[in-house]
């Protein structure tokens, strides 16, 4: 690896990350050869946190593994289940094990997962975490204790695209301000919203990798249209996926098309696959884009 | 207001399932305004007990349950308190502990504990406090984000509301958005744009 992924957001490389889940269980050889197809397409990966309050392996432990098998990890971290001592446990944690790069993001409901009962943390949300990141790399501790070796982290988080969103645009200058090394967005579909959000962004200056699912079916359309805040899948790209013949190959030709105006827009495109990465290298040659 | 709800009678027969000779004591403050232990709801506990063959040796309506100095000042409201084996408090759960405080005889409670709210215009506000001790909800234009937001986050909302709804409840409004139309309405958009520490959980 000539670049880690810092080095390389500070360079003029369009950039590519995408999504993987740790396995649920402690098998991880399925997870592991899936990621495996990423390998010189991918500049890093980013590793959930229990996705959808769903319990999987830890992202610190997939991580590692990843890291292990020659990927570089992005490992995303939620203020979910852990308070700010559990954070900054797992934090240092991944720092001494290799793991330099990390997301931030408040992480969703217990109820919307797995273990609807369990007890919600939240002791930091999204922005105070990226402060202590910050402290941390700084060497010391939240309280303000000196730390036995400080970390060194790239730290990025996660944002909306809505412009009509002020209080999203807001939150997000605040994670700036707070430390943010680089920001992936949610899935964009509308090009022409992308747009307006970049515009209304453009005081910012954090390099903004844009979030990518193609699409599989028109059920997935209309359902992310209906659950997923902030995601706009607009009525002519609806159409192209109920009138296709394979749903699942015009889900990438538009994803193909939407990285290529992406591009001009970006700094990089994150994709987040439901299910396999078993077309990732496809559609990013369909995208033009070649490996790292 | 500390907001309240009656627990199903089978749950409070199942509570005093080994006890008997019981005295209830109601609360004459939120409870009361709620219906869960004013007097009109104590007269009915003891119909159904009785009705469930539990003898009731008598009841007082002090005016709040959470507020009793001590059993002496029970005693002069109702003084068959002194054959009670046991006792039944229909106010919330401080009400509850307050009582158990100053008897030896077995306390329980009739009512669960929602939360620190209000009621106006006729219908009940749930969470408006979390009593979590320095107060900044000055700062978020009345609307409080520890107790309404379900992850009390202090700098924004997740990204999880859809049409302004919040993502645990599609029912409630987003906190978020209140709070941004309120700051909006009254000019002070400028305090969205502070970055809030975290809460402070000590205990000193």
């Amino acid at each position: 690896m000539l670049f880690n992924f810092r080095e390389k957001l500070n360079s003029s490389k369009f950039l590519v990350t995408a999504e993987v889940s740790p396995p649920k269980g402690t098998k991880f050889s399925v997870s592991l050869e899936d990621v495996r197809q990423l390998k010189g397409i991918a500049d890093a990966i980013n590793v959930t946190d229990n996705q959808c309050s769903i319990m999987h392996m830890s992202s610190l432990a997939f991580s590692k593994l990843l890291l292990d098998a020659g990927h570089e990890p992005i490992m995303q971290l939620t203020c979910r289940d852990r308070n700010r001592i559990g954070l900054q446990s797992d934090l240092l944690g991944a720092y001494a094990l290799g793991i330099r790069n990390i997301c931030v993001m408040t992480g969703d409901f217990p109820s919307c997962g797995d273990h609807p009962g369990s007890k919600p943390v939240y002791d930091l949300d999204s922005v105070q975490l990226l402060q202590l990141v910050r402290k941390l790399d700084s060497g010391i501790n939240f309280t303000g204790n000196r730390l036995d070796g400080g970390t060194s982290f790239c730290a990025g988080a996660v944002s909306g695209i809505d412009p009509e969103k002020p209080l999203q645009l807001i939150k997000l200058e605040k994670k700036v301000r707070c430390g943010a090394d680089f920001i992936q967005t949610q899935a964009v579909y509308d090009v022409g919203m992308f747009e307006e959000f970049m515009e209304a962004i453009s005081h910012i200056e954090v390099p903004v990798i844009a979030g990518l699912i193609p699409l599989k079916s028109l059920g997935m359309a209309e359902f992310m249209n209906r659950n997923i805040s902030g995601v706009h899948v607009p009525e002519e790209i609806m159409l192209r996926i109920k009138d296709a013949p394979d749903p699942v190959e015009e889900g990438l030709s538009i994803a193909s098309e939407t990285i290529k105006e992406i591009t001009k827009l970006s700094r990089g495109v994150h994709i987040m696959p439901v299910g396999s990465h078993k077309n990732t290298a496809r559609l990013l040659s369909m995208a033009g884009i070649s490996g790292k | 207001m500390i907001i309240t709800s009656a627990k199903p009678l089978e749950e409070i027969l199942n509570l005093l399932q080994d006890e008997d000779d019981i005295f209830i004591i109601g609360c004459n403050v939120c409870a009361a305004k709620l219906k869960t232990g004013g007097e009109p709801e104590v007269l009915e506990m003891i119909r159904q007990l009785e009705k469930n063959g539990k003898h009731i040796v008598g009841w007082a309506l002090p005016t709040a349950a959470c507020s009793v100095r001590s059993f002496d000042s029970l005693v002069q409201k109702n003084e068959k308190i002194t054959e009670a084996r046991c006792i039944l408090v229909m106010g919330c759960g401080s009400g509850v502990s307050t009582v158990a405080s100053v008897t030896e005889v077995p306390v329980f409670g009739s009512n669960d504990t929602l939360s620190l709210g209000g009621s106006s215009e006729g219908k009940l506000l749930l969470d408006q406090c979390k009593m979590c001790g320095k107060c900044t909800i000055g700062e978020f234009g009345g609307i409080c984000p520890k107790s309404r937001c379900p992850k009390g986050l202090l700098n924004g909302p997740c990204g999880g509301a859809i049409d302004g709804m919040c993502e645990v409840n599609r029912e409630n409004d987003c906190v978020w958005t209140l709070i941004y139309n309120r700051l909006k309405k009254i000019n002070r958009l400028d305090l969205l744009y502070t970055v809030h520490a975290p809460q402070e959980h000590r205990v000193d």
